[in-house]
């Protein structure tokens, strides 16, 4: 034992009160009353914190629970069916897995049906232009309105040179320019940031896609030479297409799906 | 040498990542404003959430920035304690883990940063309020990343603060030798530092530090984990411990043997480690102790193993000491061995050091001469040399007041002659309020400016009490005294109060000119009416002829010269040029 360790060498000298054990039952015990009070009084946001957090405990309480049963439970044996000749009344049972097959397939033609440009996010919500677009005064008397701003996240090429201001139509702002993509392989289930490479269209209008604006919906380019993907010719594929899920401009990132 | 004592026990709990974060998030809630509405001006609300993301990306910065300060950085703690460290914690983990620390604070100030700059572009209530959400859930994401270095960095400080305190500089005995051979006996022999003996080997596994005195002085008694013989390599943790604080104190090694091999393990492979740690010792004082004394002596022994310890002390490498914890012989004498021997070690290397030219310099013991032959002895008054020291006990001393008072029966019976003791206490209080105008005089350090008329008088304290203890003179006093407080305003002001008390007591004494002392005590300004007149029959005219030309005004109730007056409401360089209307008084 160390020496500033002196709660337990004094446990190892003089031992625990005698009623040490009794009483550390008696509080377990009284704990779980104790946490029910406590849940019933809580109300407001601790409540919901409370709530979730005791959810997901319980889950899991009831898993391993699951666990220590299926240890003891009588396992079914697996597969029933017998090899060889079968007898009429089973033959259904084939045919059930067949549909599932034909449903399977069923699905993948409508899939393929749909055309190349299903996307993840069909639709979007239309953006009005003066949400997008901060009108700027200018002249010397603030009476000129012919200046915008664009206040959504913006991707800009790397060889973009501003014009003068005198003549700059729109403004994007060096706060809202990205150049990289948190991108979902939706196949893979993993994430990668990639860099964007280009914006390929903006479903809100054309000037929107020359404007290089990002919103939720829009496709863009990425570069996925990181991911070693490989053409079926065997070479390595460098841009693809993932479309935006959400309101960049809300969350202060880009988060795309991959279209594969 | 700048004596610096590590107090880890300083460094503050380490949270783990979960309570983190819940303490960050709920002082930003309870610290900062609550209330916003999607009618305020867009500015404000844009401020508001500003105001929350900065102020979560400052208290993760301080609380991080606080782990950072108060663990002790390897490279700049005693040689010692880092190497200590890097055998109980592994010095690269502990390093990783600040590090990790700190990429996360940095981490968070670029969080941080990115947010408010997005914040300025934030055109509504609802954006600007998810991007506050996006800012502190990824500052929580990136704390929450930190969990396995919070919590190894808590493991480290509640160890690091049962640590016991070794001071690194003083004097210390280091006890060290194989598993059972009797060090902790010893230790709790000559401190009482109480550590566990049993008879099996490693029952002490970590350092322990004990205290005495010798000589005055205060030691530091270090008992370590046993050590066996093998490579370095091979030693586990317990071990490392003794090894390290073997190569870095600047201490007496007592190293143990067990003559008696109670201990189980052979005099040969005890000798061997001694042989196999010996450069360790370098050239500090080492003792060789053969503990257990009264179980077997060096007599005892067969020749070969007696001569194998005997070469050792020839070689100079140790001296040989015997000691029995059981029969108490030897441990004393032992213990002040070595304690001298250190003794002697230290000034021996403070003597050798560089910085002791330095200090030998400074010191020089002079010897003067004699010049001639004159005597001279210390001049003591005639009137001190027939005095005698006043002795309570010595029937023949010397009769205070104190003495009557006891004779005539007591305190507060003064009977006889009333008359005398009034003047004594008279001349009590003159003597009194002598001493404290002196030390007025003395003490008042922005002492006003005197005139130098009066400075001609040279008003000293000595003075003045030389002219109050002459009556005759207490009116020239009285008249000077008036005069230095009326001539210098300054004066008037620090002294009135004291004055007063003065004037009483002159008055109190029999001088009727106690009046002239009679002064206010608060400053008061001098009235300007009668200013630049000559007397007080011009001020009455020069009164009459106000009036009158006041009347008529009066009567019409005009304006006069006194009433509050704006004469420009806006005065044309304030409220000209560009800037906002009013805002500067400069263009
Ligand atoms: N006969 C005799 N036995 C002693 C003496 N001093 C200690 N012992 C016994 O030696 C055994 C070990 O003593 P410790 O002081 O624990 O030895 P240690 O060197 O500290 O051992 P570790 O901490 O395991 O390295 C105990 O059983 C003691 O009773 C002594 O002077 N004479
Ligand atoms: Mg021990």
């Amino acid at each position: 034992m160390p020496q500033n360790e002196y709660i337990e060498k004094s446990i190892k000298q003089h031992g625990r009160r005698l009623d040490h054990d009794e009483r550390k039952r008696k509080r377990e015990a009284r704990q779980v009353h104790k946490d029910s009070q406590f849940a019933q009084k809580i109300h407001g946001l601790k409540a919901k914190i409370h709530n979730k957090k005791r959810h997901s405990e319980k889950i899991q309480m009831k898993k391993t629970i699951k666990m220590h049963e299926e240890k003891n439970a009588n396992q079914k044996t697996g597969d029933a069916v017998p090899e060889g000749a079968v007898p009429a009344y089973l033959l259904d049972r084939e045919g059930q897995q067949r549909a599932k097959i034909l449903s399977n397939m069923i699905k993948q033609k409508r899939k393929e049906k749909a055309g190349k440009w299903d996307v993840p996010l069909p639709k979007v919500r239309g953006i009005a232009e003066d949400e997008t677009f901060r009108v700027i005064k200018t002249g010397k008397r603030k009476s000129k309105s012919w200046k915008r701003m664009v206040t959504k996240a913006t991707f800009i090429g790397e060889g973009f040179t501003r014009k003068p201001p005198k003549y700059e139509r729109f403004i994007r702002p060096m706060a809202l320019r990205y150049k990289k993509a948190n991108v979902t392989h939706p196949e893979l289930k993993a994430t990668f940031q990639l860099p964007i490479i280009s914006v390929k269209k903006n479903p809100q209008s054309p000037m929107y896609t020359q404007l290089g604006v990002l919103t939720k919906g829009t496709i863009i380019e990425v570069n996925v030479s990181e991911l070693g993907l490989v053409t079926t010719g065997g070479k390595v594929v460098w841009g693809k297409y993932a479309q935006i899920t959400n309101n960049p401009e809300n969350d202060g990132c880009i988060n795309a799906v991959l279209l594969v | 040498m700048s004596q610096t004592l590590y107090n880890f026990k300083r460094i503050h709990p380490v949270p783990t990542s979960s309570d983190f974060v819940d303490i960050v998030l709920s002082r930003t809630q309870r610290k900062t404003p609550t209330v916003v509405h999607p009618g305020y001006s867009i500015g404000r609300i844009r401020q508001f959430y500003m105001r929350k993301v900065k102020y979560t990306q400052e208290t993760f910065e301080e609380k991080l920035g606080l782990i950072i300060s108060d663990f002790p950085q390897l490279d700049s703690v005693h040689p010692f304690y880092a190497d200590l460290m890097n055998v109980l914690y592994d010095k690269d983990h502990y390093k990783l883990a600040l590090g990790q620390i700190n990429t996360a604070k940095n981490l968070i100030t670029n969080v941080g940063k990115d947010y408010v700059r997005l914040l300025k572009f934030g055109d509504s209530l609802y954006r600007c309020k998810q991007l506050k959400k996006a800012a502190m859930g990824r500052m929580a994401t990136i704390m929450k990343r930190q969990k396995d270095s919070l919590g190894y960095l808590e493991q480290v400080r509640m160890h690091l603060s049962r640590l016991p305190s070794i001071d690194t500089n003083t004097r210390t005995l280091l006890i060290c030798g194989y598993p059972n051979v009797g060090k902790s006996s010893f230790m709790n022999k000559v401190t009482r530092a109480d550590v566990e003996v049993q008879p099996y080997a490693f029952t002490t596994k970590s350092l322990f530090v004990g205290h005495m005195d010798y000589k005055y002085l205060r030691w530091q008694v270090l008992d370590t984990p046993g050590i066996l013989d093998h490579e370095l390599e091979e030693r586990n943790t317990i071990e490392m411990q003794s090894i390290t604080a073997l190569a870095h104190l600047r201490a007496a090694v007592l190293f143990f043997i067990d003559l008696s091999e109670q201990c189980g393990y052979s005099i040969e492979t005890q000798l061997s480690l001694f042989n196999s740690i010996k450069p360790l010792f370098g050239n500090r004082p080492t003792l060789l102790i053969m503990s257990k004394s009264d179980a077997k002596q060096l007599e005892d022994l067969p020749e070969e193993t007696q001569n194998m310890i005997k070469e050792i002390e020839n070689s100079g490498a140790a001296k040989l000491s015997r000691l029995s914890s059981y029969l108490d012989t030897g441990v004393m004498e032992t213990r002040n061995m070595a304690c001298e021997l250190l003794l002697q070690y230290r000034v021996d290397t403070k003597l050798k050091g560089s910085k002791i030219k330095e200090n030998l310099n400074k010191i020089n013991l002079s010897m003067p001469k004699k010049r001639d032959s004159v005597q001279r002895p210390s001049f003591i008054p005639e009137a001190v040399i027939g005095k005698q020291r006043y002795d309570m006990n010595d029937p023949n001393r010397r009769i205070l007041e104190r003495d009557i008072e006891a004779m005539s029966g007591g305190a507060g019976e003064i009977d006889e002659d009333e008359e005398r003791i009034i003047k004594l206490a008279k001349s009590i209080r003159t003597k009194k309020q002598i001493l404290a105008q002196q030390s007025r005089l003395k003490n008042n350090v922005n002492r006003p400016k005197v005139t130098n008329k009066i400075r001609a008088t040279k008003l000293t304290a000595q003075n003045f009490a030389d002219k109050l203890a002459n009556k005759d003179n207490l009116d020239t006093i009285n008249n000077t005294a008036s005069n230095l407080l009326s001539t210098s305003a300054k004066r008037k002001r620090s002294l009135s109060v004291a004055n007063k008390g003065l004037g009483d007591e002159l008055a109190r004494m029999g001088t009727n000119s106690g009046a002239q002392f009679e002064q206010r005590a608060v400053s008061v300004s001098r009235s300007r009416v009668d200013a630049g007149l000559k007397n007080s029959s011009m001020l009455d005219t020069v009164m009459k002829k106000h009036a009158k030309v006041q009347r008529k005004s009066n009567l019409l109730a005009k304006r006069g010269e006194s009433d509050r007056q704006i004469l420009t409401k806006m005065p044309k360089h304030l409220f000209s040029g560009k800037r906002g209307n009013g805002s500067n008084d400069y263009r």
